[in-house]
């Protein structure tokens, strides 16, 4: 296994608050992980602070991504070297085109690899490709983005734009809230088209259901601010049935 | 109340007379004795606060005197001006004079159109008419528009363009475009107004629009102002909206060093409805003030009224909307919407929502919002791979697209859409069209 994500004992404040706090993980190339906790344990903290969203403060600890200091890139950067982060609350941007924006992420990728830009006729083919996969209608190629949207529409964009922008590590971070069964399924879908040996995928989730759909190598509780327990599928579905109270009371 | 400004420019006037030793003419002399009764605004008018009013004193105020063209090729547009728009009749003036070699042929739409020197008066504006009365005592030239009634048929709508050109340093004299349009009982019209320059001097136009509309009359007006960014721009624009009346007024204002814009909108008739969309973007020194007052003088007539600017660099944008209803206007239906993006950390953005309620059972809603750029978006945005710079000008586009997308021309939007694109520096934008 080569390592596609490594973060050592990282300490996090916000706002002079330590929120994560010794958090130490192993991500290898090919693999799905997921990172489950209660409210507050630091799970969206861990997914910003990844893709580089400013106000997080590391005091501690390193991240290396394909073996380099992920730390010290901006967030521009972290995404064109294949990082992807699907947003808990995808940002609505009305006056901006869902197909530009798409267009402009995936050139400004292709730019650091020296590719010229793509064809803008076959560009608009592989998005209805993977439009259709996500159940999204065409309207949604001229409106604005997330502009106007239902929760779910929202998480199918970002999912869709995932598909679009090919990344080596997508983090998602609670894709599966607020959707109902079919679209979870949807989601699921799009998830697993993704995946490949030269892939990995760090799913955030308060629940397991979204395990049932997508099947993680592996599980991780996050509890105040570290990893209290790791395992396989099977302690997602052990969380379910005690809640995570125990896990946090093992940990204490 | 005289000042040093006005009687200077009451000055200027006379020497103009005496060199021309022409013959009196009533609503000159009647324009200069006004503005001579009421000086120029100074920055202590609550409406003037924000406009740059101290562009004013190097001015020299009579016409520029252009030269009739030695041959048809004498005059020229500018050689960026943007292409004609299909279906419209274009007509050129030069700092204030009529250029009939770079125009369609006069009254060649359903629309009547002359040029020449002033003939009506605009309305009585109060305070608010001192420029339009410094632009009546000069205008050389101006068009007037007069849609006859019952010009129904298959091309009822008349299509016109105007473009002023302004060219000459503010030193040798100023520019007076003037436009008077009259749209009769019924009658459309679709106006493109453009205000350029050809070259680099820094001008000083001071124009003045009048618009009545009759009873069902519907224009269209488009307004572009993309002057040089050494130039001086005073503009004064009125409109009467009687019964029915039906005004969309789109303005995009992106050039001149120092703009200020004055729109007395009156809804005289029942039933008239307003759409005052604007737009503006304002970088380096610029100053760009718009001061709008609506008047709504008859039940259930509507005004909808939005305006976007952006102050990137030291930039000031300042739009002052005050909506005022009568007595007399039971059932009005207003909506103001002013947002103001700060772009730089010396730009000023000032709004000024103000609203003058007189009687019940209206509906009247505003906000106003001055700020950053929005964090979240921008994250977003940077999240995907996009530079900083490329997020930040990509943002300002849509903050502005607010008013660019209500344009009902879409091959003059394009044209302002590749303007703004080229004015926020980014080629890579041209492909959202």
């Amino acid at each position: 296994m080569t390592s596609m994500l490594s973060i050592h004992d990282l300490h996090v404040t916000v706002g002079g608050k330590e929120i994560l706090n010794g958090l130490s993980l192993e991500v290898g190339t090919g693999e799905v992980h997921a990172i489950m906790g209660p409210n507050g344990s630091g799970k969206s903290t861990l997914a910003y602070l990844l893709a580089g969203r400013p106000g997080y403060e590391v005091t501690a600890g390193t991240v290396r991504y394909e073996g380099r200091d992920l730390l010290t890139l901006a967030p521009e950067e972290r995404a064109r070297a294949g990082l992807f982060l699907g947003f808990q609350y995808p940002v609505e941007i009305p006056g901006v085109n869902n197909v530009y924006l798409l267009k402009a992420a995936v050139n400004a990728a292709r730019q650091l690899r020296g590719l010229p830009e793509v064809d803008a006729f076959e560009f608009l083919g592989l998005v209805r490709e993977k439009m259709k996969l996500m159940h999204m209608e065409d309207s949604f190629l001229s409106r604005g983005v997330n502009e106007g949207f239902s929760g779910g529409e929202k998480k199918r964009n970002e999912i869709l734009q995932m598909l679009v922008l090919e990344p080596r590590l997508a983090i998602l971070d609670e894709t599966d809230s607020g959707l109902d069964i079919d679209a979870l399924k949807v989601v699921a879908a799009g998830v697993n088209s993704q995946r490949s040996p030269q892939s990995s995928c760090v799913l955030v989730t308060h629940y397991q259901r979204l395990l049932e759909y997508v099947v993680p190598d592996f599980v991780h509780v996050l509890v105040r601010g570290r990893i209290a327990k790791s395992g396989d599928r099977t302690l997602a579905l052990e969380l379910e049935r005690r809640g995570y109270d125990w896990v946090a009371g093992e940990a204490a | 109340m005289s000042t040093p400004l006005s009687a200077r420019i009451v000055e200027e006037y006379a020497s103009a007379v005496r060199a021309h030793a022409s013959a009196p003419d009533g609503p000159r002399h009647a324009a200069i004795e006004a503005l001579a009764a009421k000086g120029l605004p100074s920055s202590r008018d609550e409406n003037w606060k924000y406009a740059n009013l101290r562009s004013l004193e190097g001015q020299r105020f009579v016409p520029a005197t252009q030269a009739p063209p030695a041959n048809e090729a004498g005059a020229s547009a500018p050689a960026n001006l943007a292409p004609e728009i299909p279906g419209y009749s274009r007509y050129v003036f030069i700092d204030g004079v009529f250029a009939p070699q770079l125009s369609a042929a006069l009254a060649a739409t359903p629309a009547r159109i002359s040029s020449g020197a002033p003939r009506s008066p605009m309305r009585a504006l109060g305070s608010d008419e001192r420029f339009a009365l410094l632009n009546q005592a000069f205008a050389t030239d101006g068009a007037a528009i007069h849609v006859p009634a019952g010009a129904a048929g298959a091309e009822a709508r008349a299509q016109v363009e105007l473009v002023f050109v302004a060219s000459a340093p503010a030193k040798a004299g100023a520019s007076y475009p003037r436009i008077e349009l009259r749209l009769d009982s019924g009658a459309d019209l679709a106006l493109i107004e453009r205000h350029v320059s050809e070259g680099t001097e820094p001008s000083f136009v001071n124009s003045a629009v009048s618009v009545a509309l009759e009873r069902g009359a519907q224009l269209q007006h488009y307004r572009l102002q993309q002057l040089n960014a050494r130039s001086t721009l005073f503009d004064t624009l009125s409109a009467d909206l009687g019964e029915r009346a039906v005004y969309r007024l789109h303005a995009i204002n992106t050039g001149a060093q120092a703009a200020r814009s004055t729109l007395a909108l009156r809804l005289c008739g029942e039933g008239a409805d307003l759409t005052l969309a604007v737009a503006t973007l304002g970088e380096r020194q610029q100053v760009q003030d718009t001061y709008a007052i609506v008047e709504h003088a008859a039940p259930d007539s509507r005004t909808t009224q939005t305006f976007r600017g952006i102050a990137a660099g030291r930039a000031r944008v300042a739009f002052n909307g005050k909506i005022v209803v009568s007595r007399t206007a039971r059932g009005t239906d207003t909506r103001q919407s002013l947002r103001g993006l700060l772009a730089g950390p010396e730009a000023e953005i000032d709004l000024r929502p103000q609203l003058e309620i007189y009687t019940d059972e209206v509906r009247c809603s505003h906000g106003a919002t001055a700020g950053k750029l929005d964090e979240d978006m921008l994250f977003y945005l940077l999240s995907r791979g996009l530079t900083p710079d490329a997020a930040q000008r990509l943002l300002k586009w849509a903050f502005l697209e607010d008013v660019i997308a209500q344009m009902g021309l879409p091959p003059l939007r394009r044209q302002v859409e590749e303007h703004l694109a080229e004015h926020l520096r980014d080629h890579t934008l041209r492909e959202l069209l």
